[in-house]
């Protein structure tokens, strides 16, 4: 009998999500919707080296915050349904723009494997990229990966198995946000730390999300009962 | 605990960042994470020159270069002390004459030994600490624009490549700044950084970093003995600090505490424009501690000193045969060969353990004399020569570090072992670089 694990696919629109996760799961996908929205959810599955692996496809973001319908699925599914890893697909010539979002996920403190797509493009645009310290910066797996050529899906899939047993440490990403911003972070995680929310969400990153402002986590808080 | 306390601390939070930034906390949190990234970016992207380029990106191509950040930087600091002096310098003469004014009306007070702890005492003792108040609120204010509009970060970014080179990394730099305001929150803010080994190295040697604290030192003994170059002079000490605190470093990453050091990105936020709420937020913070240490801790001890100074009943005030002579005397000698060997230097520094004004203070009840010609006095009745006020300057930069950051590096540490160490390493240092200056100076 294989382990079971989810691995959700995160990443920016038109980093090549679709694509990937085609190169993933082949034919074996099943398309619903989230609940309660119009959202298309597509799952698919694929067993690789004594692992049944579902995909989940998440909507394709910017950002982790409350502003679309589709940002508030990306981030649910993470914080509530917990995936085994999640992988983040990264548009690799155009880093800046999509590293907003592997960086709100790493903050998440989940396992996070970053595949950087579209090497092709990157290096016909001569963009030099020092994955190994990228990596070693982020605290998380970074596989080169060109999708539309099928390059690097093994690859990924060795490494979100690696991750799966425990091979591989990730780490939850540190973002100093500068002392006044540092210490009101510290002031509420420490009010956070001693209830009932600290054994759901990471404190830390509850008292980001409520400094932001965030609606939807503003909204949870008020449904939940909180020792 | 319940989720209104978490909601109601959340707008509380939201409304302070938003009153000193004057931006939503949302920004704020966007602005560091991209902050974050362009860090990360210079780091791991190597990319052609392309034609769109921020302004941002301009600046920071001056700001942040490989030759001229440091020189920059450096500049910059000195900019600030210049900008300290000269705007202090006639505020300062204010509150002096003020003092001065005051002294002589309580002087008359019976019966006699009142008006001398009045005037000698409180006015002379007190007085030649506040006086101070004008710069160190200038220095506090050009600290937090500095801060505020985000060089700082640039600062601690430029300073990486030398931090490596000791086995740290920039981000040990940002405490060591905020020690420059006062050396609690700087060591405290080590705590951001995850490393146990590069945090415990950053801890000690933040009491180098020379405090708002330390200043009215500096200041007095340049404007009495290098009326020329005041400026420079306590740029110099400030100077030193740093040099001596990354010079440790080196010692304690190389033999005290080896290891490989932490990795960070070092975050550069877009710049922003200070407001003026921010500054003014920042300024009071750090300078709210001076004047509560000038009504607690100084003026408790400036009483003191004067008792010492006045017993045994009878005696010439603050004479060699005081208590306070006699402890002095007994202490003298260690500091012979640094130049400063006269009890009243002696007595001071050592009661500027308890809070490094409180040398300023204590010369000021000793010569019951404020400090618009307390520098002289040490001139006239000392025999001071410039060479020895240099050589007292960067014992008081270097010796230990006052009561409140062993407390802080108790705290932080939490074992009496470093901050034992730290007091016993800062002094040996201390000791021997007065005694090299004064040595090799006399030499000259």
């Amino acid at each position: 009998m294989d382990k079971k694990m989810t691995v959700a696919l995160a990443g920016n629109p038109n980093a090549g999500k679709t694509t990937l996760f085609n190169n993933l799961t082949g034919a074996h996908q099943h398309v619903g919707n989230w609940p309660g929205v119009t959202v298309e959810k597509k799952e698919g599955n694929l067993n690789h080296k004594g692992y049944s692996i579902t995909v989940v496809d998440l909507p394709g973001v910017y950002s982790l915050t409350a502003y679309s319908p589709d940002e508030v699925i990306a981030m649910d599914f993470i914080v509530e349904e917990k995936p085994d890893v999640v992988v983040d697909i990264v548009d690799a010539s155009n880093l800046e723009r999509n590293l907003y979002l592997a960086v709100q996920i790493l903050e998440m403190g989940v396992p996070v494997i970053i595949a950087l797509n579209m090497m092709d493009q990157a290096e016909s645009k001569k963009h030099l990229i020092d994955i190994p310290t990228l990596s070693h910066l982020i605290g998380a797996p970074v596989v080169p990966m060109t999708a539309n050529r099928n390059e690097g899906t093994e690859e990924l899939l060795a490494e979100i198995v690696k991750v799966a047993k425990g091979e591989v440490e990730t780490r939850e990403l540190r973002i100093e946000y500068g002392r006044e911003v540092e210490e009101e972070i510290a002031k509420l995680e420490q009010i956070i730390s001693p209830t009932s929310l600290a054994l759901k969400y990471p404190p830390r990153w509850l008292a980001v999300k409520l400094l932001e402002g965030d609606k939807e986590i503003i909204g949870k808080l008020k449904e939940v009962d909180v020792e | 605990m319940n989720k209104e306390d978490i909601l109601r601390a959340t707008d509380a939070s939201i409304a302070h960042l938003k009153n000193i930034y004057g931006d939503e906390s949302e920004t704020l949190i966007a602005d560091a994470r991209y902050g974050f990234i362009s860090g990360l970016l210079k780091d791991v992207l190597k990319k052609p020159p392309v034609d769109r380029v921020t302004v941002s990106d301009k600046i920071d191509k001056v700001i942040v270069n490989r030759w001229a950040g440091i020189p920059i930087f450096m500049a910059i600091m000195y900019g600030v002390f210049q900008f300290t002096f000269t705007l202090s310098a006639p505020l300062m003469g204010l509150i002096d004459r003020g003092f001065g004014w005051l002294g002589g009306q309580v002087a008359t007070v019976s019966p006699n030994w009142l008006g001398s702890l009045l005037a000698d005492g409180i006015v002379g003792g007190l007085g030649s600490v506040i006086t101070f108040v004008p710069p160190i609120f200038l220095l506090f204010i050009a600290l937090s624009v500095l801060e505020d509009c985000g060089y700082m970060a640039r600062a601690a970014f430029v300073m990486d490549r030398v931090m490596h080179k000791v086995g740290l990394h920039g981000r040990s730099f940002i405490p060591m700044i905020i020690g420059f305001g006062c050396n609690v929150p700087g060591i405290m803010a080590c705590r951001t950084i995850e490393n146990p080994k590069d945090r415990l190295t950053t801890i000690m040697i933040n009491p180098f970093m020379s405090c708002g604290a330390r200043l009215p030192i500096f200041i007095l003994l340049a404007g009495a003995f290098f009326t020329q170059n005041q400026g420079l002079v306590v740029f110099s000490m400030y100077l030193i600090g740093i040099i001596v605190a990354i010079i440790m470093a080196l010692v304690f990453r190389k033999w005290i505490l080896p290891g490989p050091s932490g990795h960070f990105v070092m975050e550069l936020p877009p710049y922003r424009r200070p407001t003026v709420s921010g500054v003014l937020t920042h300024m009071w913070e750090r300078g709210r501690l001076f004047l509560i240490k000038a009504g607690t801790v100084i003026f408790g001890v400036v009483i003191l000193i004067w008792l010492l100074s006045s017993m045994p009943w009878g005696i010439e005030y603050a004479s060699a045969e005081s208590w306070i002579g006699q402890i002095g005397s007994f202490l003298a000698p260690i500091f012979g060969p640094c130049g400063f060997g006269q009890w009243q230097a002696a007595v001071s520094l050592f009661f500027g353990f308890l809070a490094k004004e409180v040398v300023v203070g204590t010369m000021g009840t000793i010569f019951a004399v404020d400090e618009g010609i307390l520098g002289g006095a040490l001139a006239t009745q000392l025999g001071w020569t410039p060479l020895v006020a240099y050589a007292f300057m960067v014992f008081c930069l270097l010796y230990v570090p006052c009561v409140a950051s062993l407390g802080a590096i108790r705290g932080e540490t939490n074992s009496w072992k470093w901050p034992v160490i730290s007091l016993l390493y800062t002094t040996a240092i201390a000791w021997i670089a007065a005694t090299l200056i004064y040595q090799i100076g006399s030499l000259l």
